[in-house]
């Protein structure tokens, strides 16, 4: 059994004895009410997350995340609240505009040659800054609280059946994106650019385009999980999403994507998504103090990372006994 | 369609400074197995840089399958060609299976979309694979394979790209001994399959193994093309050194000095890496490390500052036990100057002071706690006089001094304290003629004054020359030693390649 495969296992039998102590503990665990909400709110770090790992695997970082979901909340509050355009007429253009917010990150990156992290920081600041310059005002200059009351955009915060639409979106978007990563052309193209450049570089791919590609897609996906933020809050602020950088990483690093680029997928990423939020959401029903929660995900991060390093060397150690026996078989 | 696959006719190239070609003619015929030797420093891998396109020429023609390469040939341009290089390092993409190595780029997608059909990806590596008779399994990720594996994957997908040409830069350096008679065996099935290997090494017995003909380059000249049976080691070693005793000062005078012992080292192990490895350093001695690439001359000296951990043996230093630790070591008085100056010797945005300053701080350091900044800058000041380090300015970054200054600069770090044993791995790398010869004065300065000293090299004529005593490694055993009398380059590199039969079998006692 592969490393990966097993890592999972691991993860999901914790998963499932943490879900049976929260359960034991406060029987509104299980409830439909609860597990409901719990997916709706892993979906919406979870549609970030995804955007997220095709970054982190090729070796790249995206801190522009959460000021992406802040420009592209005021975006839909100034549709809202200046024109009366359907859902249907402004959404794709919100998203167009984290596509947009990408293609800068990705073009500073390639063409600059400037650090990832450099870049997405620099422009975290400016997308934050923008969204409060374009935040719907009032007379007086201060920042609006606009109530959504467009009902076919308030329709994506909405409920198929008892599931979030948001939800529905976040699991089709996975299964699409892990069939791009393992089976397309330009998925190979990403896992080849994080794992070794030069190579992938020598073998005829042109990694640019790529990480051009990956950071629009990560911009892209933050947008959408906005969208799906506004419509479920009914409302949209401009601090949406500034700082929500945290969960996202802590989602994807659980997931199994390391930050040397080239491995991780996006089973592992919604796996991580669903074991953060649930975490987080059994820290309020045990009734702990919500102040916690980030010292419990730090803390998740911490023995997560510690126990892939000890994990890989020792799985590496195995591989070699192996071949070593194999070796001395073939010689007897 | 011509028998000759590669014509290179009265190449020159020069980086600026010296002709390190000098109107080579150069050719590789179809299916053969071609290897091109010589010293280092000689122009192969310029040679080779130059045919895959990876730096340009100064003159000369190439015609590659009866096709002019141009004078603006490009890595690209080599691939499409079919030119390959199989690298040392290892260019795989980790993660990946060895079907999805093999084929990056050209893998084989369902009609008419960019989904790739994994099923028949798999089925034609396997084929490829089966086709060679190797025994490898397409679906298995590469990162658990050996690097012997990894090797036949890498020869793999360049044979998928329609190499013709393949060329491998000593590709043993890094195997097992069952690992590189695998890839002789891979290597005789490419020729059958009319493939032609342009082979890199520096050890004798697989040139002569494998070679149909060898081209032996020296110092940027074509000395001598051999065919088959014109091939031995012991000719080949006379052609690569060629000028030995006429030009060059090559026969060196051993000397036993009998100081007290300074480092003695017993029976280190490490992995199949290092076996055994016993000997002893006194004082006021220079003792060389000879050997090939990946031999084991560098590992002993990282086991002994206490870089890399061993699985057995003992050290002592002036008679106590020391158990290796780079502190243990600094305190003890060690000096080490590292194989790659640039990534482990100096730190090139900081000022000579800074880098002096480094291993030397518990000397520049106040009971508080504060560094001193005269002390520091009077270090500095000291060890640029005492080495003649140009220019003579201490808050230089010793990024932008020459490789010879550079090189300076990481002596005299451990100048500064009561240095006990200096230890250098190929100190001259990279630097030129005159700070080459500055530096073996310091070695020999400090040798005088009672400093042990141990110096690894490959390049033969340095290591004879300042040398008192030669320890020779072939696969991490000590294999000779050159303790007294007269040692020429020759001796040095029939020992290391595991000639025994010398061409200078009359010279032994």
């Amino acid at each position: 059994m592969s490393i990966r495969v097993v890592r999972r296992l691991i993860l999901v039998g914790l998963m499932v004895l943490i879900a049976a102590a929260l359960a034991a503990a406060s029987p509104a665990f299980l409830g439909l009410d609860n597990l409901m909400t719990l997916l709706q709110d892993a979906s919406q770090t979870g549609i970030i997350a995804i955007g997220f790992t095709l970054v982190l695997i090729t070796a790249g970082i995206d801190m522009s995340v959460g000021a992406v979901v802040a420009v592209t909340a005021m975006v839909c509050a100034n549709f809202l609240e200046h024109t009366g355009l359907p859902a249907a007429a402004f959404v794709p253009l919100a998203l167009v505009g984290g596509c947009l917010a990408g293609a800068f990150n990705g073009w500073c990156i390639t063409r600059f040659r400037l650090p990832e992290f450099i870049v997405t920081l620099a422009s975290r600041g400016l997308l934050a800054g923008l969204a409060l310059i374009i935040a719907v005002k009032d007379a007086d200059g201060f920042v609006k609280n606009v109530f959504i009351t467009n009902e076919g955009f308030l329709k994506l915060g909405g409920t198929v059946g008892p599931v979030y639409l948001s939800v529905i979106v976040f699991f089709l978007l996975a299964a699409g994106t892990q069939f791009f990563l393992r089976r397309t052309k330009a998925g190979t193209n990403v896992y080849a650019t994080g794992a070794n450049p030069a190579a992938a570089r020598l073998s005829g791919i042109n990694t640019a385009r790529t990480l051009i590609g990956v950071y629009m897609f990560s911009g892209f996906c933050a947008a959408l999980s906005a969208v799906f933020l506004c419509a479920r809050m009914m409302t949209a602020m401009p601090d949406f999403g500034i700082g929500s950088e945290m969960d996202v990483i802590a989602a994807v690093v659980i997931g199994g994507t390391t930050f040397t680029g080239g491995e991780g997928d996006i089973w592992g990423t919604v796996i991580g998504t669903l074991f953060l939020a649930m975490v987080k959401n059994g820290i309020l029903k045990l009734g702990l103090s919500p102040y916690t929660q980030p010292i419990v995900i730090g803390g998740i991060i911490v023995v997560v990372v510690v126990v892939d390093v000890w994990y890989k060397s020792f799985a590496g150690a195995v591989a070699a006994r192996a071949r070593r026996r194999q070796a001395q078989r073939g010689q007897a | 369609m011509s028998d000759i696959l590669l014509d290179c006719r009265g190449i020159d190239k020069s980086y600026g400074g010296p002709m390190v070609l000098t109107d080579v003619d150069f050719q590789v015929r179809r299916g053969e197995v071609h290897a091109l030797v010589g010293e280092n420093g000689a122009g192969k891998s310029t040679l080779v840089k130059i045919i895959t396109g990876v730096t340009g020429r100064n003159a000369g023609t190439m015609v590659f399958d009866g096709k002019t390469i141009p004078e603006a040939h490009s890595k690209k341009a080599a691939q499409e060609l079919g030119i390959a290089v199989i690298y040392q390092e290892l260019s795989l993409i980790h993660g990946m299976t060895v079907a999805q190595n093999i084929l990056l780029t050209r893998e084989p997608l369902y009609r008419g979309t960019r989904i790739i059909d994994v099923r028949r990806m798999n089925r034609m590596a396997q084929e490829m694979i089966d086709r060679y008779g190797f025994k490898l399994r397409a679906a298995d990720v590469i990162d658990h394979l050996s690097i012997g594996q990894r090797q036949t994957v890498e020869i793999l997908k360049a044979l998928s790209g329609n190499a013709s040409l393949m060329i491998m830069d000593e590709p043993t350096s890094s195997l097992t001994s069952e690992e590189s008679a695998q890839l002789f065996e891979i290597i005789r099935t490419l020729k059958q399959r009319g493939i032609s290997v342009l082979y890199i090494s520096h050890r004798m017995e697989e040139v002569y193994q494998l070679s149909d003909r060898v081209t032996v380059l020296r110092d940027g000249r074509r000395v001598a093309v051999l065919d088959r049976e014109q091939i031995s080691p012991a000719e080949i070693i006379r052609l690569m050194i060629g000028r030995t005793l006429t030009e060059r000062e090559s026969v060196n005078r051993m000397v036993r000095r009998d100081g007290e012992p300074v480092l003695e080292v017993e029976g280190l192990c490490s992995g199949d890496r290092l076996r055994d490895i016993s000997f002893t350093v006194r004082r006021g001695e220079v003792l060389g490390l000879g050997g090939l690439v990946g031999s084991g001359r560098t590992e002993v000296v990282r086991a002994v500052y206490g870089i890399d951990r061993f699985d057995r043996g003992r050290v002592k230093f002036l008679g106590q036990p020391f158990v290796p630790s780079v502190a243990g070591a600094i305190a003890r008085g060690f000096g080490f100057v590292p194989e790659e100056r640039r990534l482990q010797g100096i730190m090139g945005d900081i000022s000579i002071t800074g880098n002096v300053a480094v291993p030397n701080l518990d000397a520049i350091t106040s009971r508080a706690g504060f560094v001193s900044g005269s002390k520091e800058l009077e270090h500095s000041r000291r060890a640029v006089a005492m080495l003649n380090i140009k220019p003579a300015d201490p808050e230089r970054a010793v990024g932008t001094l020459s490789g010879g200054n550079q090189q300076k600069v990481v002596v005299g770090k451990w100048l500064i304290r009561d240095l006990k044993l200096l230890i250098v791995d190929e100190p001259t790398v990279g630097i030129d003629v005159g700070a080459k010869e500055e530096i073996y004065t310091i070695i020999r300065a400090l040798s005088d004054q009672g400093v042990a000293v141990i110096v690894v090299s490959s390049d033969l004529p340095e290591l004879t020359r300042i040398s008192d005593r030669i320890l020779v490694l072939r696969q991490g055993r000590i294999v000779k030693e050159f303790a007294e009398g007269e040692v020429t380059e020759e001796d040095v590199l029939l020992a290391s390649s595991g000639i025994t039969t010398g061409i200078r079998a009359e010279v032994a006692p």
